[in-house]
């Protein structure tokens, strides 16, 4: 997900010639207050440029307990984003007040009811503890994202780099949260653009631990990410193999999986085939 | 380079950070061959890793002191600088800027839309933030010229009105087939803009075949004379005249087909004696493609053996001598000072 | 929509503008443009900011647009944001946008 901020009428006519997998349009803390009412026109005005089409299109509104928020949210829903995102979540009552104002904006500007998603951003102790509540607390949810940032402020600490145990329990009420409710999880931001080696160690450890995907704030890291989330060689390799099997066990009418003398169980089959989408991403 | 990794944040600085600042400033100008000019009240600075690395001073409209470290030059932190400064002002309420750039920077500015009014050959150079307004002025003023072979022009601070703005008024009326008449506008006086207008303006109702005109920002104004403002301490700088009587004489001379300035011998005050031999130099003896004007020096009238001044008028308001003031200023001046300026800090 | 004051929006940067709205004296809608591409795309940046304020309801004001190469959702947005300020209206008015 790469970060724009929405006060850059440069970045916003041109974001979309990085190909990023998704694009957060930024109204909350990339914008100072006194252009906030410029950065929703600018991205209200954004969001139907065809360009964006086949991208994910995610608005971070401000609070909406301050007093952009509202407005924000009124812009986003109306200007056919795909996902709002709600920063600093504390907990799921808001998502809950948040989905309703979103369904009356919809019946308003005549949008589908239940076309707008939404995504959590927790951004503190109160907002990691309360994850699966926030993750659950609407159909709308599709994805929840740990902001390392005022995180570690809030938990009186700081990054460590290297294995960072700081955000370990973090990382993990996340993923649980975003796996008990079928939805995304998505990694932090890596704040230093010049140290490829210190992102990819990072994007390895997300990897590994099961996050879909990873807030960016620069372009080159969307190649970076997507190599790092390419499968092997080997694990492409293995995947076809799986997926060749499965397809001759269907032809035959057979209802068990069969490869290299064991048997393959259906979880293993969804996952060669997400292995196949990301190398089809890379 | 779209996002945002912008190593460069952007503050203002108001009046009482300056002190702390003003050498990190002074310096980042000094690079530049600039002088930190002490009327500016706050500056915008961009800051990358806690150093100064742009800067702009902004005295009301007027932009000035702006240099970018010699390692971040390219357009787009200068830009920044641009959108950082015109906001400064816009958040004051000055929407119509001038800048003063020597004229070998002038490609420096070309991407902040300020546009050039008049140049102080190899001096400097006055730039505006509009395409349009002193066309737009000027075209307002041919909006009220008189036909003629001679048109006069004279400009008055008149701070307050005098029998002395009176008679070189009527003089000047009376040698030329029209005349215009210039209040000067900044509010830097004794007396407020509104007041010395209107006094002026009941001091000249019984002169024939002359306009008055309101002031602007292009006549002695912080925009073209800065150096006027500064009188009071002395410093009187004749490229600054300069500035403001080529502006006259390319614009508001040709506008209303200006032949003649008229203006007071000035024995008193030296700042304004050295204004009045610097408009000869400009509005009569340099090389323009505008039409000289010539210049009138009239003698000032004088009452008990003194010439007639706004200043002595101000010093006997300061005392209470009303008596004193009334040989000095019409009857209208003085009824206003008698009922209206009752209390008047002075300047 | 009245611009009742003066206003700016949008940036001096590559590919923004910067609008300078103000309330009119005359009656009638200035709208002064400059562009370094003014040959090529004068006439589309004064009809996509013409049209802007025609859904805004003003009709009268000095709009002067500064261009730096900008899209014309850009345009729409400065011109919007700039006459929203010199009109000093908080709100969104989602249906004058479009």
């Amino acid at each position: 997900m790469l970060f724009v901020p929405g006060d850059n009428a440069g970045a916003l006519s041109t974001a979309f010639i990085y190909k990023p997998d998704s694009i957060m349009f930024d109204l909350e803390d990339a914008v100072a207050p006194s252009e906030k009412d410029a950065a929703r026109l600018l991205v209200f005005q954004a969001l139907r440029l065809p360009e964006y089409r086949d991208i994910e299109r995610v608005v971070r509104i401000n609070g909406l307990h301050t007093q952009f928020g509202m407005h924000d949210l009124e812009a986003a829903v109306a200007g056919g984003a795909d996902v709002v995102r709600l920063p600093k979540t504390e907990t799921a009552d808001e998502i809950r007040a948040l989905d309703a104002h979103v369904e009356w904006i919809e019946q308003d500007c005549g949008r589908p009811v239940g076309d707008t998603k939404l995504m959590a951003a927790v951004e503190s102790a109160e907002g990691v503890v309360n994850a699966v509540l926030i993750a659950t607390a609407s159909p709308r949810m599709v994805a929840i994202a740990i902001a390392g940032f005022d995180y570690l402020v809030d938990m009186q600490t700081k990054r460590s780099g290297g294995a960072e145990p700081e955000l370990f329990y973090a990382r993990a009420a996340v993923l649980h949260a975003a796996r008990a409710a079928h939805i995304d999880a998505f990694d932090v931001v890596y704040g230093d653009v010049d140290d490829d080696e210190g992102f990819l160690r990072e994007v390895a450890i997300a990897r590994q631990l099961g996050f879909n995907g990873k807030s960016l704030i620069h372009p080159r890291q969307i190649e970076l990410l997507h190599h790092a989330y390419a499968p092997t060689g080997d694990e492409l390799a293995y995947a076809r193999r799986v997926l060749a099997a499965a397809d001759e066990a269907h032809r035959h009418g057979l209802g068990v999986v069969a490869l290299d003398g064991k048997m393959i169980d259906p979880p293993v089959i969804a996952q060669a085939q997400m292995v196949l989408q990301r190398a089809e991403a890379a | 380079m779209i996002v945002p990794t912008s190593d460069v944040r952007f503050d203002v600085i108001s009046p009482a950070d300056l002190p702390g600042a003003r050498a990190e400033i002074a310096a980042l100008l000094a690079a530049s061959d600039l002088d930190v000019d002490g009327s500016i009240e706050t500056f915008v600075v961009g800051r990358s890793a806690g150093r100064i690395v742009a800067c702009a001073g902004l005295d009301h409209n007027v932009v000035k002191c702006v240099a970018v470290s010699q390692e971040w030059r390219g357009e787009s932190l200068s830009l920044r600088l641009a959108t950082e400064v015109v906001r400064l002002a816009a958040s004051r309420g000055q929407f119509h800027l001038f800048l003063y750039c020597p004229p070998h920077n002038r490609r420096f500015f070309k991407g902040w839309r300020f546009y050039p009014i008049v140049e102080v050959p190899d001096v400097v150079v006055l730039m505006e933030n509009s395409p349009v307004a002193i066309r737009q002025y000027c075209d307002a003023l041919a909006a009220t010229r008189r036909p003629g072979r001679t048109i006069g022009g004279i400009v008055l601070n008149a701070n307050p009105f005098t029998l002395g703005h009176r008679y070189l008024v009527e003089r000047a009326a009376a040698a030329c087939d029209w005349l215009h008449v210039f209040v000067v506008k900044e509010d830097a006086s004794m007396f407020s803009y509104a007041d010395r207008f209107s006094l002026v303006a009941e001091g000249v109702s019984h002169v024939d075949r002359l306009t008055l005109h309101a002031g602007s920002d292009y006549i002695i104004s912080r925009a073209t004379f800065p150096g006027y403002f500064l009188k009071d301490r002395g410093v009187v700088d004749k490229s600054w005249a300069a500035i403001d009587l080529l502006v006259f004489r390319e614009y508001m001379g040709p506008a209303l087909g200006i032949t003649h300035r008229y203006v007071g011998t000035e024995p008193l005050d030296p700042a304004t004696y050295a204004y009045n031999a610097a408009m000869k130099i400009w509005l009569e003896q340099t090389p323009s493609p505008a039409p000289p004007i010539v210049v009138v020096e009239v003698p000032r009238t004088m009452v008990d053996g003194a010439p007639i001044s706004a200043s002595t008028v101000r010093d006997l308001l300061a005392r209470g001598d009303f008596t004193g003031i009334g040989k000095l200023v019409p009857a209208t001046t003085l009824h206003f000072l008698e009922t209206e300026a009752v209390q008047h800090e002075s300047h | 929509m009245k611009v009742i004051k003066e206003a700016i929006a949008g940036t001096l940067e590559s590919s923004d503008l910067m609008v300078k709205v103000a309330p009119g004296t005359t009656g009638k809608r200035d709208i002064v443009v400059h562009s370094e591409v003014i040959k090529q795309f004068g006439a589309q940046i004064r009809r996509v900011v013409a049209d802007a304020l025609d859904k805004l309801a003003v009709t009268e004001g000095s709009i002067v647009v500064e261009d730096k190469g900008a899209l014309d959702c850009v345009i729409r947005a400065r011109v919007q944001t700039a006459v929203l300020r010199g009109a000093a209206i908080a709100d969104f008015p989602r249906n004058a946008l479009s």
